[in-house]
């Protein structure tokens, strides 16, 4: 069976991860996904998506489920696991205070799991005041720093106290949270590499997609450096690269971390690399990919 | 048939100043008609004296303010605690104190179980041993073919061995927080936090969800309790789903089941939604299964540096503590919990906890005034003389945690926050002298259950190096003795039913082999208990 993706939402109270929750659950992105929250709360889902409710899950018609946690997180994630059939994505809601990488370190850990990235929602309005809080700045800033993806609500992205609170912390890259597309595009990016469509899908207006396929074959270490150059402002990597005639291997990058897996042979490969309009240009992808300094030759 | 039953014992000790010694006490429905000589329930009608209980001290049974169900369930598994401590049914577990003994231990326990049990230890604590770190070769030797897990006692970190390792996948490619190596970048065994442990605790299919509810965890939990001499005790963090309520209200209604719950919702989430609950459970209360109040998280543990303190900090200069439920997150819900007339039991380990606490049920009891609330705090460690203070001036009563200063006190002392606020810890003295509605606790199973044990820890400040911590905030015997009974009663608005011997109130009593006060304050640990009669049935051991 296929690796699980878990994916964690993290982000202060108040900052905007229900909202963003509720445009996951109810969003055409054809998968199937599960989403852990800690209560219902302000969770709202259109009553025409909504195929049924109890106490502790919401099922809706896109496939999509959202269900409580209660008690454990980390059972609560495994009963995931038992769930037949498995849902195509799990995205676990931290709580306002919670580590986001507490949770996330469970998706490396859990051989039947697969990392899908820590996105952390920054409160647009409230951000500044947070990190002056000697209550809470320490913990507000750990939910930033930890994020493969980091995503601001309330307020344009480029308002200068939210890119000044930002840039002080160390974060280079961020997205607008209301860009429900493009927040899909980063997480859920699991697409079939080799297909026709990702191909030739010239530009979406929420964010650059470039790709390739039919590729030389690579070593890990290899891939490892490859990736390690890829262009600021990348959020969102997959590939299947041949690595010989038994297997492949199946490449996922979120923001800064990388996840390589070896898999049976693919009689497909490719590659598909995604980032925000403005922070990144197909050029400067294609660019990296045409240097990598490697060829097929070298291997023989 | 006279339903006057009048025991007879050597010496009882009431807690009630009107009649603070006896020789016997009339029962009657449950509860205490008269107490006195042979004759206290013959202005009643016809009585049969029962002489069972003749040659033992009979007290209030205790009331644990603070533990844990979990406390029941741990012994399902092996035991490797450094000290001795007690299964449900009586057996005594060696305390642990060398790798080759814990590995004879779990040896031993892999010799009695099915093939395809887990071979599970806990109550594991590395800081008491002084040989090597435990380690995957260790636990190679209890088995090479079958999973073997040991739990530290924080439930933190757990030591597993090699094939627990392969089961999760864990090789010398993994490079995951939690998953420890050696200086030769070899797996050590060592698995820190949940994240690294789950994969093992899933394929050896331990489920800590069911350690917390299941119908073995619950009449264990009944059976710790009789032997501590405990006959009302809590359950300190409660999700309470239906389920688990059914199964609750079932067992415990039996008329054999000897102690009185007290359990709190865990009060996470939206605040109205909390209230609810609270209020919807307190409706389904009964005489041994008391619902209603909440228990809210702050902060985290002092020996795990992630209690909230304030200035100047820890001692090794670690970074301030986490708070578990944010501090507005605190207000919001306590103000909730005060407008609706719902109870709290709030954690706060660190001072600087305790102080957003009880600035959060300041701002509460302004807005919602309720004269007898009665929130307590719990723990209470680091509290000083104007948050104690503070805390009687409120109505806030603390249920502080004693039992650290001889677990944890060297500790406190060497690497948390240094000689001089680790002499102040858990000052009982201190609460007592402001006025504070005290009492102390276990927090079993994070410490054993031992009321006796608790009190001699609140009276002798000894930690386990020998030292008395802090001699100023040591308190007398009876002191310590109402804490352990009348005061816990207090914090869970009970005390007009249980606590002390006074008429009216539940025929509960801890039967003892020796009177507290007339003994050795030094050796108040060691008196044994016998059992204890609750709601006039006799439970001895």
């Amino acid at each position: 069976m296929s690796r699980l993706p878990l994916s964690v939402i993290g982000g202060y109270l108040g900052a905007g991860k229900t909202t963003l929750i509720n445009a996951i659950l109810s969003g055409d992105h054809g998968l199937r996904i599960a989403v852990l929250v800690n209560d219902f709360g302000a969770i709202n889902i259109d009553a025409a998506l909504l195929k049924s409710a109890d106490e502790d899950t919401i099922e809706l018609t896109n496939g999509c489920v959202c269900c409580t946690m209660s008690g454990d997180l980390f059972y609560a994630i495994g009963d995931m696991l038992d769930r037949a059939p498995r849902p195509d994505h799990v995205v676990v809601e931290a709580s306002g205070i919670a580590d986001p990488a507490k949770i996330a370190t469970l998706a490396q850990a859990e051989p039947d799991l697969r990392y899908g990235g820590i996105l952390t929602v920054v409160d647009g309005l409230n951000f500044p005041r947070y990190l002056a809080d000697p209550l809470i700045c320490d913990q507000v800033r750990a939910q930033v720093t930890c994020a493969d993806i980091v995503a601001v609500s309330k307020s344009a992205t480029d308002a200068p106290e939210i890119a000044a609170g930002l840039t002080e912390i160390g974060v280079t890259h961020w997205l607008s949270a209301s860009d429900h597309d493009m927040v899909a595009a980063a997480l859920f990016g699991d697409v079939d590499v080799a297909a026709p469509e990702i191909q030739t899908s010239d530009h979406h207006p929420a964010y650059v997609q470039w790709a390739a396929r039919d590729l030389d074959p690579m070593s890990r270490s290899q891939i490892q450096a490859l990736m390690a150059t890829l262009p600021k402002g990348v959020l969102r990597c997959k590939a299947i690269i041949p690595d010989n005639d038994t297997q492949s291997w199946e490449v996922h990058r979120v923001g800064q971390t990388l996840d390589i897996s070896a898999r049976a042979r693919s009689s497909t490969s490719g590659i598909v690399v995604i980032g925000p309009q403005g922070a990144v240009t197909k050029d400067e992808i294609a660019t990296w990919w045409a240097a990598r300094p490697y060829s097929v030759f070298e291997l023989t | 048939m006279s339903d006057i039953r009048v025991f007879k014992a050597k010496t009882i000790l009431t807690m009630d100043p009107v009649q603070p010694v006896a020789s016997h006490v009339a029962v009657r429905d449950g509860r205490i008609l008269g107490i006195g000589d042979a004759s206290c329930g013959d202005a009643w009608g016809e009585v049969i004296h029962d002489d069972r209980l003749a040659d033992t001290v009979l007290t209030p049974g205790f009331v644990e303010g603070h533990a844990h169900l979990m406390a029941g369930a741990m012994w399902a598994y092996t035991y490797v605690g450094f000290h001795d401590r007690i299964d449900p049914d009586g057996r005594v577990w060696q305390g642990v104190s060398t790798a080759e003994a814990m590995i004879a231990r779990l040896s031993e326990a892999a010799r009695d179980l099915p093939a395809d049990a887990p071979i599970f230890g806990w109550g594991f604590d590395p800081i008491f041993l002084t040989s090597e770190r435990v380690n995957r070769a260790h636990l190679d030797q209890v088995s090479a073919d079958r999973p073997v897990a040991v739990l530290f006692s924080n439930f933190h970190l757990m030591c597993v061995n090699s094939v627990a390792l392969e089961m999760a996948g864990y090789d010398t490619t993994t490079n995951i927080d939690g998953v420890v190596r050696g200086p030769d970048g070899a797996l050590t065994g060592e698995l820190q936090e949940m994240a690294a442990m789950f994969p093992v605790l899933r394929r050896m299919g331990i489920d800590f969800r069911t350690l917390s509810q299941s119908a073995e965890a619950i009449e264990n939990y009944g059976k710790v309790a009789t032997r501590a001499g405990v006959t009302t005790i809590t359950d300190l963090y409660s999700m309470l789903e239906d389920e688990d309520l059914d199964l609750m209200l079932r067992l415990t209604s039996a008329d054999d089941y000897p102690v009185r719950i007290v359990p709190a919702l865990g009060a996470s989430g939206v605040p109205g939604q909390v209230a609810d609950k609270a209020l919807a459970l307190k409706a389904r209360s009964t005489d041994k299964l008391r619902l209603g109040a909440v228990k809210l998280m702050t902060d985290g543990s002092i020996q795990g540096w992630t209690a909230r303190v304030r200035w100047p900090g820890y001692v090794g200069g670690q970074p301030n503590g986490m708070w578990n439920t944010a501090p507005e997150e605190i207000s919001a819900l306590t103000a909730e919990m005060q407008k609706r007339g719902v109870q709290m039991h709030i954690h706060v380990n660190g001072d600087e906890a305790a102080e957003v606490s009880l600035d959060a049920l300041e701002a509460a009891a302004r807005a919602h005034p309720w004269p007898g609330a009665r929130h307590v705090l719990q723990h209470c460690q680091l509290m000083d003389r104007a948050l104690f203070a503070r805390a009687a001036a409120l109505g806030v009563a603390c249920n502080i945690f004693a039992n650290h200063i001889w677990y944890f006190g060297d500790q406190h002392v060497a690497l948390t926050v240094g000689p001089d606020r680790a002499a102040r810890m858990d000052g009982v003295a201190t609460a007592l002298n402001e006025g504070v509605m005290s009492a102390i606790h276990s927090d079993a199973p994070v410490t054993p259950l031992a009321p006796l044990f608790t009190a001699w820890c609140a009276v002798n400040r000894r930690t386990m190096s020998g030292q008395v911590l802090g001699g100023a905030e040591c308190i007398s015997v009876a002191e310590a003795f109402e804490l352990i009974t009348l005061g816990a009663a207090r914090t869970l608005h009970l005390d007009s039913e249980i606590g002390s011997i006074s008429p009216g109130k539940r025929a509960d009593f801890a039967v003892l082999g020796a009177d507290p006060l007339a003994s050795d304050p030094a050796a108040l640990k060691d008196i044994p208990v016998l059992g204890t009669v609750f709601g006039g049935h006799v439970h001895l051991l």
